[in-house]
């Protein structure tokens, strides 16, 4: 993933973009009915009907049927390249500030060597002063406007949508009519007798608890399937496969 | 406003809220194709099979599931259409919580609610109202496009939103990123603070364009025209040394004042 510098002021830190977040759902594999071998998603050339490496892979911008402006990793680098290896915070935040819908996607920032102490220093201060630094930059050909704050001692990066993405209510909010205070009275009876502290835990996928049961069953009466080796593989042990899905099933119940 | 996306009903003891689902955002950006460079013909992407390295149909697909490397239980596709949630119409909302307590790393995707006139618009206005009232929202659960989804109905103005979250096993613990302890002096972080505090400025999101799409967008009609464009190398910072930090901070100080 991106590595680069993450800048404050006068300050400099190298840090590296990680995951925040990863599928959570049970993935499956597509394979080859015929062999059982997993399948890759490959670009594929429709002329020579060949695979293209990506090397040989090139962007492109549509101007009519069939024909681009092909665009080079250099020169997509090139349109903004202040901002392409630097996270520049440009100011600070208060995060209460900023309305969720906003938000988009969040990664960490973990420092890289040498970065161990400012990037240490930022996140405290962060956590101090429960503010978040506000920075663009640009991965490939997306240009970003990022909150930088602090999580638990990590640096976390949250993207943010332009505000000219974010739509307007309009026409959402009914007439101004009555409002039976009443109603609202018994409303907030009931939401006073269902507070509670916010614990994402409690909810598990519905589906996934499924997906596990249905996997269980099978195993006990459908033998599994192999797919051919593609390099040399040592040979393993027999396996005992109810435990080995029992201990997937473990891992995934413990992660919750 | 846009097209509504799907239709269901708060519910939560006895309350019951129609409403129908917008879209809150939208993005709109440059698109790329991706060509083989040596004759810019456009490649499509297609499931390769590892072993014989072939492009393989839809028909000669199958699904499996990974026990161990390289062994599958194969899983039929009506098999696993069993396992998608029964379509409900209900958000039910389970509990309620104090506002802004839920950890941005959770909050995913806003959905506007507008009442579902169709029925009556009756506890739509109670419902922002009691939200506001008591700064809470509330933690419900439903299923929408065979998929249930974990949300946060929240009143905003005199609308409401539904706020989708995240599964707590699909956010990365801070703890397996194993950062390491490293002491910072009192000074550092006395400085740290007041040079935030210096810099520190209302969130204004409309101050931010997206300036980069419109010179991308530049850049094309450039070479469109078949102009020779210019490349920039990016700018590289020099990171701030252990020692010379506490310098650093100090000079970052004198600036911002």
């Amino acid at each position: 993933m991106w590595s680069g510098t993450i800048s404050f002021s006068l300050v400099a830190i190298p840090v590296q973009l990680v995951k925040a977040v990863k599928p959570g759902r049970i993935s499956f594999r597509t394979l080859h009915s015929k062999d059982y071998s997993p399948l890759a998603r490959r670009m594929f050339c429709p002329k020579q009907e060949k695979i293209v490496p990506p090397d040989e892979i090139v962007r492109g911008y549509e101007i009519g049927p069939d024909r681009y402006i092909p665009i080079t990793d250099e020169e997509l680098e090139s349109v903004s390249p202040e901002r392409s290896r630097t996270i520049e915070i440009v100011e600070f935040i208060d995060m209460k500030e900023v309305d969720p819908i906003y938000y988009d996607h969040p990664y960490y920032l973990v420092p890289l060597k040498g970065g161990e102490k400012a990037y240490r220093l930022l996140a405290e201060v962060l956590r101090r002063t429960n503010r978040a630094g506000l920075a663009r930059f640009v991965l490939a050909e997306r240009e970003y406007l990022v909150a930088v704050k602090s999580t638990e001692g990590a640096l976390t990066l949250i993207t943010l949508h332009y505000s000219e993405e974010v739509l307007t209510a309009d026409g959402i909010a009914p007439k101004e009519g009555k409002v039976a205070a009443k109603e609202i009275k018994r409303m907030e009876k009931s939401i006073k007798s269902m507070m509670a502290g916010f614990d994402p835990g409690k909810y598990a996928d519905e589906r996934r608890e499924k997906v596990m049961n249905l996997l269980k069953h099978k195993m006990k009466e459908q033998a599994l399937v192999e797919a051919p080796a593609v390099e040399e593989e040592e040979g393993e042990g027999p396996p005992d496969l109810v435990a080995a899905l029992e201990k997937i099933m473990h891992d995934v119940k413990k992660s919750r | 406003m846009s097209g509504t996306i799907w239709k269901g009903y708060i519910h939560f003891k006895d309350t019951a809220v129609p409403v129908k689902l917008h879209a809150a955002v939208k993005e709109e950006r440059i698109q790329f194709h991706l060509l083989h460079r040596r004759d810019h013909v456009r490649l499509h992407q297609q499931m390769i099979c590892a072993y014989e390295k072939i492009p393989v149909p839809p028909e000669a697909q199958a699904k499996g599931f990974e026990v161990e490397e390289g062994k599958y239980i194969i899983v039929d596709p009506e098999e696993l259409e069993q396992t998608t949630p029964e379509s409900s119409r209900m958000i039910a909302v389970h509990e309620f919580v104090k506002t802004k307590q839920i950890d941005p790393i959770f909050l995913d995707r806003v959905y506007y609610l507008e009442p579902d006139t169709d029925l009556h618009t009756e506890g739509y206005n109670e419902l922002v109202g009691a939200l506001q009232e008591l700064a809470v929202e509330g933690i419900c659960t439903w299923t929408m496009r065979k998929r249930s989804y974990i949300g946060a109905l929240q009143a905003s103005g005199r609308i409401l939103r539904l706020n989708t979250l995240r599964y707590a096993d699909e956010v990365i613990s801070v703890k397996s990123l194993e950062l390491q302890e490293i002491p910072v002096s009192e000074r550092e972080l006395k400085i740290g603070c007041d040079l935030i505090n210096q810099l520190t400025a209302p969130f204004q999101p409309q101050k931010f364009e997206n300036e980069h799409q419109k010179r991308l967008q530049k850049l094309i009609d450039k070479k469109a025209r078949g102009e020779k464009v210019v490349l920039l190398r990016p700018r590289l910072l020099q990171p701030t040394a252990s020692d010379k930090l506490l310098q650093a901070l100090e000079a970052s100080l004198k600036k911002a004042a």
